[in-house]
């Protein structure tokens, strides 16, 4: 039972505001796929018809940078576009995410090799690892609902670093 | 070969400068469809809740199969990490104390996010210890929890046969008997 | 040709000593001194008709004198022979002769060997690196250089286009204005940048930059073991991966002389078609995404869907497949493989059929893509464009017919040619294509899979089956000496090619005995398609540039490997 002059307090508020805003945010990624190679064929299959990836709210899909929060990077990433992605990177707007679906994104994969950035995480942060050479489209929707559940919970990237600044 | 040197574009047939006819027939297609989709049950695979049936060849996670006894097949042979061509298979053996035994691992990792599932791990090894699953659905917050240990690799799996996919063979859709083939022929010439 | 060198080559002083026939191998093969070597080829152009490059590479011998071959594989379509020249050059004299102006498709290929090994193309108009970043030093694929040395890229580094052909400005209504598109843009499919100066809504000259996605196969390929390269070839252009692993298992398998059991082929060429169509679905489904026919594409994908369920069922992989192995096949195909095909050959022609219905008539798509960047069979070729795009200018040329493979002679098919030469009537090709390759599958069905085995019983290159292993100590021996040992192939060199979904995807296999490939060269059918790009669209819009290039089919992984 709450009092009534908690119900009226700004903190009360602000915390259930919060907690529709990580509702909110959860269910409607905007995501920016960053294919380079064959993982973004699969993701190609992820919005069409078979999988869908409309059912969860995540067909939104944009290419600029400024209107999206998840940067999906379908694909390996190259030492020649490892500064393209860094600065796609800066210019979406916060709270953002990545997932790194499949094993030339997420580690370099089978490439050891002079040209292949071993994994992205040497340019800029990741959420959600989606392993898979490429994921099966299930495999991507199954990390993106990953993330799904992190966000909701707060355990995200983004809210812990609030939470740090906040005190 | 008679090869041109100009180039003569397609002619537009009256039916196509009409510009309706076809816009028409089109609208047809696309209206048959969605009364189609209507009658019977849609493409979309609701995952997670239903899951597609890829075969029971899938190259998922990987599974280490145990003797009835809970010890790993394992032998500890490199054979796999060999073959691997993304080099993501550690293994340390460890000598079994009986020497009529044979070794055994104490490390077998794999790193997930370097493996390709190629399964040429699968065929590899001698002695049907590492198969793979067609579990499609992983996914790691971290690269140090991406390496699958000997715990996670054995652990989910009290290996189910709908959980299986790529392995050395299939006894499901055997129709002929390879051993007894394989005693006929005699042993292999060099 | 082939045994003795022609008349007009002994006839000329200037050639003595200097051009010398090289025995036992694949094709006819000319060793060639690099002073002679453009004026031999402009000879070859005129004399013998060689009128395409069909690529052009480098090997690198540490040990040798001349340290590097460059490698020119020529087609003549007038007769239908190959040749192949290599003029090897020294390391410190690394210079030959640019051919740039016989063969416009040399311009990319010769930037490419520029590139690996640092050989240097006199007159060349512009020889810079094409694959790697300008931060890179030194050239990776040279025998000496540490597969996993990285360089980084400095932002003020990157890039800044250079217009060669920018014709001089007149007093136009518009002012000119550069753009830069990619690489990282919905339009660019994936990994092309393209640098455009525009005078109102025309390209008037325009910059490609390509290697986003290089990824140093052919240097991965060098380090790992023959089998283990059927995995990274699944990864080139991997709309349709199983073409790929054919390509190369049979270069590898013609090396090595064996024969294929009857199943084996059988079932290639059924998944091969199958892939192919897969291609063509992507290809024109994108294309049509790019105008805005959206729907098409839904059905398209619907196609390939379907056909993933086959290849998972029979590799357990629905993109990646890894089908091949160097021999045959590492299992056997599924016991209900015909009746997968049926229901395949069942669904497959009513979508085909509706996405004809919705599009190939409509006058929106005929007006977006008619006469839009048209090219002549002609040119065409001296690009080097090989499969559906040249097709499309009216030269009927495929080698499943020209030089059969397979069984390809003994099934019934045609080969579908139109003559505009541009965005509709390829299209037009891929469709016609479609509808082919389902004929060829049908046929195929019809014979019912050959019995016997999938794949050789030569246990030096196929593990042997798993029931032996357990079993038998001699196929454990086999199975434990390919495994830490690798299959050998015999030196030797071998150029080997097939129908891609592209044109001629070939593969050019240097071998030295060892467990791994020596040199492995793709010849990549979009990449010098791809080096015509510029060309095609000066003096286009932009919208159309865009639809130019869903048009090409460019598989960033092939293009740049
Ligand atoms: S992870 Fe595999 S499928 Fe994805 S881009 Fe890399 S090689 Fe291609
Ligand atoms: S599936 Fe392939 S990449 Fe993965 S562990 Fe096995 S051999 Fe290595
Ligand atoms: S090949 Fe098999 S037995 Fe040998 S180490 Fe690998 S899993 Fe163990």
């Amino acid at each position: 039972m709450v009092k009534e002059n908690e119900l009226t307090s700004p903190s009360w508020i602000t915390s259930k505001l919060e907690v529709i805003e990580k509702w909110a945010r959860s269910r409607s990624f905007w995501p920016l796929p960053f294919g380079t190679a064959c993982c973004a064929i699969e993701y190609m299959g992820v919005v069409s018809s078979h999988y869908d990836v409309a059912r969860f709210g995540y067909e939104v899909v944009r290419f600029s940078p400024r209107q999206s929060d998840l940067l999906i990077v379908a694909g390996t990433i190259t030492d020649k576009m490892a500064p393209v992605l860094r600065k796609i990177y800066e210019q979406m707007p916060d709270p953002k995410w990545v997932i790194s679906m499949g094993a030339c994104a997420s580690s370099g994969g089978f490439y050891r090799a002079y040209h292949v950035v071993q994994g992205i995480d040497e340019i800029i942060p990741v959420d959600v690892y989606v392993p898979g050479c490429p994921p099966s489209p299930e495999g991507l929707i199954f990390g993106i609902l990953q993330l799904k559940e992190l966000i909701k919970r707060g355990r995200d990237r983004y809210s812990r670093k609030a939470e740090v600044s906040d005190g | 070969m008679r090869i041109p040197d100009k180039t003569k574009p397609y002619r537009y047939s009256l039916w196509e400068k009409l510009y309706l006819p076809a816009i028409f027939s089109g609208l047809k297609v696309t209206i048959s469809h969605f009364f189609k989709n209507i009658r019977k049950s849609p493409f979309t695979i609701e995952y997670p809740e239903k899951r597609r049936d890829y075969g029971n060849r899938y190259r998922g996670y990987h599974i280490l199969t145990t003797r009835p006894d809970g010890s790993l097949k394992c032998v500890a042979c490199y054979m796999c990490a060999t073959a691997c061509p993304a080099q993501c298979i550690h293994i340390e053996a460890a000598e079994h104390p009986d020497p009529n035994v044979e070794k055994y691992p104490v490390v077998y990792e794999i790193d997930m996010l370097r493996c390709v599932f190629c399964g040429y791990c699968v065929d590899a090894c001698p002695e049907n210890a590492i198969i793979m699953s067609n579990t499609y659905d992983m996914a790691y917050f971290s690269r140090k929890d991406s390496i699958a240990g000997i715990d996670d690799l054995r652990k989910p799996f009290t290996v189910s046969q709908e959980w299986l996919g790529y392995r050395p063979y299939f006894p499901e859709e055997r129709k002929v008997d390879l051993v007894k083939m394989a005693k006929e022929r005699g042993p292999v010439a060099a | 040709m082939d045994k003795k060198l022609p008349v007009w080559v002994r006839a000329q002083d200037n050639y003595a000593g200097k051009v010398e026939l090289e025995h036992d191998v694949d094709i006819p093969t000319w060793i060639v001194d690099s002073s002679v070597s453009k004026e031999l080829l402009s000879d070859l152009y005129r004399e013998e008709k060689f009128d395409m490059l069909l690529d052009l590479c480098g090997v690198d011998y540490p040990g040798r004198e001349k340290r590097f071959d460059v490698v020119y594989h020529l087609y003549s379509f007038s007769t239908g022979k190959r040749l192949r020249v290599k003029v090897p050059v020294s390391e410190d004299r690394c210079e030959v002769d640019s051919v740039v102006d016989i063969w416009k498709a040399a311009d990319w290929f010769e930037r490419e060997a520029y590139d690996m090994f640092g050989i240097k193309f006199k007159g060349h108009p512009a020889l810079r690196r094409i694959l790697t970043h300008e931060g890179f030093v030194g050239h990776p694929l040279r025998k000496d250089y540490d597969p996993g040395k990285r360089w980084q890229l400095e932002e003020d580094k990157i890039y800044k286009p250079v217009f060669l052909n920018l014709p001089p400005e007149e007093d136009s209504m518009f002012e000119r204005m550069t753009i830069n598109i990619g690489p990282s843009h919905p339009a660019m499919h994936g990994t092309f940048r393209l640098m455009a100066v525009l005078e109102g809504e025309v390209i008037v000259d325009s910059d490609v930059e390509i290697g986003y996605l290089h990824r140093c196969f052919e240097k991965m390929a060098e380090t790992h073991p023959w089998q283990q390269v059927v995995p990274y070839t699944d990864r080139l252009n991997y709309c349709s991966a199983f073409i790929n692993n054919v390509a190369y298992c049979k270069t590898v398998e013609d090396m090595l002389g064996l024969e294929l059991p009857p199943k084996a082929i059988w079932g290639r060429m059924v998944l091969m078609e199958l892939s192919r169509i897969m291609d063509h679905c992507v290809c024109n489904g994108t294309t049509l995404v790019d105008v805005g026919a959206l729907t098409n594409f839904w059905y398209f994908f619907e196609i390939r869907e379907e056909i993933y369920s086959l290849l998972t069922k029979c590799f357990g992989s629905r993109l990646t497949v890894a089908g091949c192995r160097i021999g045959g096949f590492q299992h056997d195909l599924p016991p209900d493989f015909i009746d997968l095909c049926k229901h395949l050959l069942e669904i497959i022609p009513p979508l085909i059929e509706d996405i004809d219905k919705l599009v190939t008539h409509n006058r929106i798509w005929l007006d977006r893509s008619v006469g839009i960047s048209a090219i002549s069979g002609k040119e065409a070729i001296n690009w080097g464009w090989t499969g559906p795009c040249l097709r499309a200018s009216g030269v009927q040329f495929d080698l499943r017919k020209n030089e059969p493979y397979y069984w390809y002679d003994k099934v019934d098919f045609d080969i579908p040619v139109f003559y505009g030469g541009d965005v509709y009537d390829r299209y037009r090709v891929r469709m016609a294509e479609i509808k082919e390759s389902l004929k060829i599958v049908r046929q195929l069905v019809e014979q019912g899979i050959p019995d016997g085995p999938y794949a050789v019983d030569d246990y030096h290159v196929m593990l042997p089956p798993k029931d032996m292993v357990y079993n038998q100590m001699e196929s454990m021996i086999y199975h434990f000496k390919l495994i830490f040992e690798g299959m050998r192939v015999p030196p030797g060199e071998r150029y080997g090619y097939l129908e891609g979904a592209n044109g001629e995807l070939g593969f050019y296999i240097v071998s030295d005995g060892s467990p791994n490939p020596y040199r492995i060269k793709v010849r990549p059918p979009c990449f010098p398609i791809f080096s015509t790009f510029s060309r095609l669209i000066r003096n286009q819009t932009v919208a159309d540039a865009i639809i130019t290039l869903g048009g090409l089919n460019i598989i960033a992984g092939e293009l740049e490997r």
